[in-house]
């Protein structure tokens, strides 16, 4: 896998862990760099191993695909529920790499269940335990991103972030199907190779990684305790608050991936054998623009680059709604639609991060992801009701009208000049 | 980063590129594989001749697929009724297999990059008449007795990374001439005379009658319906509910079917019953692990299903035997065996 960025390191002496003078241009931090490599890492495992499930499940073991939904919801919610004690937690004690390390370690002993377990009921709880280190590990991770970075290159970081993340998620259902290519029946092997994997994922985390508890913000010394109390207080935070609220509106007018495939796939008459690709079409989009559109928010705003974002999705449902086959139509699409990710995801988390006090800086991001997640389910129910009763032309133009509130909602609500968009002051003054 | 974070890195690096190498390269060694079984491309399993086959499927027989871990693994096999011990292996590679009268159908999952899913008709010397693309995994197949029409159903995920969001598509096709008869979502629905129009109709499980009758099991608004279906007519209608995969015994009187439960884990189990048509009575079958299978009868007394054999790493199934009555007990009948389909009782 080909890495899209490689940061000019021309610092001047030694790494061994002391702080870096930020004066270079172009200049990434190394930390990002690194939980990038672990994200990828990471990635690669998870994905070998959710490519195959289905075939795996049902072909192998009989396993009637029913069974694996039966208690989803609950375990979801369970998950979400401690990713949020784990930020707390997090920003409570500034261990924002040793909450990671605990998150990135459960999906690591899930593979390694993988390989052992005898019967489906261990599979299936191996499955949510590796659900309850992504919901972990996500919020830390993203708050020392922000950490690691200045302000007028947070942007970028997520971008390289974000661009590695899904590079390790475009290689992982590559390798798993060239695994099984050579052994058919060999599963255990993918399970095996998903846990080295993870492991090395790890490795780059516990040896590269260092733990950033940046100072508290100047002037903020009276309001620094970390409680439930106070994080429910940045629920009072406009600043919060408006990027928490583009954030939801958009996530209610995104249905997710397999929605948009099959519709497409309804649209065209596509074999469904080839939403793989359609996945690794976007996810290349994606990964090819990650960076420069991070590099571009932190130029012309981010506010500017994530409503362009949506413009974009937009673009996506136009051509859905229009149910043109074809290939230059089907590659519009997924560039567009990697384009919108690239434009949105990093942004969001850039956006957020900007605004939130350091000492609550994971809390928030949990409360972030959390919300869009349940935004995105509700909109995926949204979509499916639509599609049932007046049919696939009006989910798309519902969520195309959906669009256009989200695309206002986020021009007011980000309006240039706004705290979200500033880039003057930088997000980590204090490096340790 | 200092000298021993870097070592302590490489070091972790070669065990885990070692290590993942090394088991790649054991577990596609074929020496490696359990002693005695065929194995390898050194050893090549022995195709039966097109007489053999043609002689076995002329006597009484089971038609399956090999699960045994090896050469033959995923081959269809014959294996005679009077002699279950010498079973002869084909040359076709299915994921789910039936055969009668002169016609067969094979399930097909080509992996690669993009796994692809297909059908192909055979004869009956289990030579290719025509193959067709599948949309989704293969999950069941079934011919009718005289060999005219088949039915298959498929799996259609939203996309293979959303595993919990599928749908079952059901297509019919018309052996004799490969044409298709469209999908079971096209026919029109009733129930109490009623006609059943919500977009949420899944089908699966088709099991063949005499002419033009055949059952199903109809998804629609949380219920599994046991539909009587007519293909002249492309109707069907509701008998009762609760009933999935359901197989029509060789006098047409009764329904073997999984029952679905739930388990102590909150997962969705399966008891092997059998409905009688006439009184729509319901009784469970001797087999207490939970069935995920259309049932097949060996004859109108018995009844046969697969199990997967423990370990789930493990791709082996075992085809067991069961009385129809609810009585006995369930015995092994062909270890290492999936999809049986038995022919000329």
């Amino acid at each position: 896998m080909r890495v899209m960025y490689t940061p000019v390191r021309n610092r001047p002496g030694d790494l061994g862990g002391k702080p870096l003078e930020l004066t270079g241009w172009r200049r990434i931090d190394p930390n990002v760099t690194m939980l990038g490599l672990t994200s990828m890492f990471t990635d690669l495992a998870s994905e070998m191993v959710t490519s195959i499930l289905p075939l795996y499940l049902t072909l192998t073991f009989g396993f009637s695909l029913v069974q694996f939904g039966a208690f989803d919801g609950l375990y979801q919610g369970m998950a979400a529920l401690t990713g949020l004690w784990a930020a707390l937690f997090a920003d409570r004690r500034r261990r924002y790499k040793e909450v990671a390390v605990a998150g990135y370690g459960l999906s690591a002993v899930s593979r390694l269940g993988l390989i052992l377990a005898r019967s489906w009921a261990p599979v299936v709880g191996l499955l949510y335990v590796d659900r309850l280190g992504k919901g972990v590990r996500t919020a830390p991770r993203d708050a020392l991103i922000s950490l690691s970075s200045t302000r007028a290159r947070l942007a970028e970081s997520f971008g390289l972030h974000r661009a590695m993340d899904t590079a390790g998620a475009v290689a992982g259902p590559i390798v798993a199907s060239l695994l099984l290519s050579q052994n058919p029946t060999g599963y255990r092997s993918v399970f095996v190779c998903s846990f080295f994997a993870s492991c090395i994922g790890l490795g780059v985390l516990v040896f590269f990684v260092q733990n950033r508890r940046g100072e508290p913000d100047p002037g903020a010394e009276s309001s620094t305790r970390v409680s439930i109390r106070t994080a429910l207080a940045l629920l009072a935070d406009r600043r919060f608050t408006a990027v928490l609220a583009v954030a939801v509106v958009l996530g209610l007018v995104v249905p997710g991936d397999s929605l948009i495939y099959l519709t497409y796939a309804k649209q065209t008459d596509l074999a469904p054998g080839f939403f793989p690709l359609l996945f690794a079409g976007a996810s290349i989009g994606f990964l090819l623009l990650a960076v420069p559109l991070g590099r571009l928010a932190d130029r012309v705003g981010r506010a500017r680059v994530f409503v362009a974002g949506q413009v974009m999705l937009f673009g996506v449902f136009a051509l859905l709604g229009a149910g043109l086959g074809g290939l230059a139509p089907l590659l519009l699409m997924l560039l567009l639609y990697g384009g919108f990710y690239a434009a949105t995801d990093g942004i969001i988390a850039a956006m957020a991060s900007s605004v939130l006090p350091r000492h609550l800086r994971t809390t928030g991001l949990a409360i972030l992801g959390t919300s869009v997640a349940v935004a995105h389910l509700l909109s995926a129910i949204g979509w499916g009701a639509i599609w049932q009763v007046w049919g696939i032309d009006a989910a798309t133009r519902a969520f195309m009208a959906g669009l256009l509130v989200s695309i206002v909602v986020g021009i007011v609500l980000l309006r240039p000049g706004g705290h979200t968009t500033s880039s003057a002051e930088p997000a980590s003054a204090g490096r340790p | 980063m200092s000298r021993w974070r870097i070592i302590g890195f490489a070091l972790l690096c070669v065990v885990c590129i070692g290590g993942a190498l090394a088991y790649v390269a054991t577990a596609s060694d074929p020496s490696d594989k359990a002693a005695g079984v065929s194995t390898g491309n050194d050893s090549p399993t022995v195709v039966a001749s097109d007489e053999q086959v043609r002689t076995m499927l002329t006597a009484p027989h089971v038609v399956y697929r090999d699960t045994d871990v090896g050469s033959a693994f995923g081959k269809v096999a014959i294996v005679g009724l009077d002699d279950l011990g010498s079973p002869a292996i084909t040359d076709l590679s299915c994921e789910r297999v039936d055969y009668s009268a002169g016609r067969g159908i094979c399930l097909t999952a080509d992996r690669g990059a993009v796994t692809t899913y297909g059908a192909t008709i055979f004869d009956q010397d289990m030579h290719t008449v025509t193959t067709m693309d599948l949309p989704g995994l293969p999950s069941r197949t079934r011919v009718s007795a005289d060999g005219k029409h088949a039915a298959m159903t498929t799996f259609v995920f939203g996309d293979s990374y959303a595993a919990t969001t599928f749908s079952t598509r059901t297509q019919l096709l018309d052996l004799a001439t490969g044409a298709s008869l469209g999908d079971l979502e096209q026919f029109t629905a009733s129930k109490d005379g009623e006609t059943i129009d919500s977009v949420d109709r899944n089908y699966w499980g088709v099991t063949f009658g005499p002419g033009e009758l055949f059952y199903a099991t109809l998804s629609t608004g949380g219920h599994r319906y046991l539909v009587k279906g007519d293909l002249e007519t492309r109707t069907v209608e509701v008998v009762t509910d609760d009933v999935e995969c359901p197989s029509l015994s060789p006098d047409g009187t009764r329904i073997a079917f999984k029952k679905r439960h739930t388990g102590p884990l909150g997962q969705i189990e399966w008891q092997l019953s059998v409905l009688d048509l006439k009184t729509l009575e319901v009784h469970p079958l001797a087999e207490t692990t939970s069935v995920d299978d259309q049932a097949e009868w060996l004859d109108d007394d018995t009844v046969l299903y697969g199990l997967p054999r423990g370990d789930v790493s493990s791709p082996t199934n075992d085809v067991w035997s069961v009385p129809a009555d609810g009585s006995g007990a369930p015995v092994l009948l062909l270890p290492g065996a999936w999809s049986p389909s038995v022919g000329q009782r």
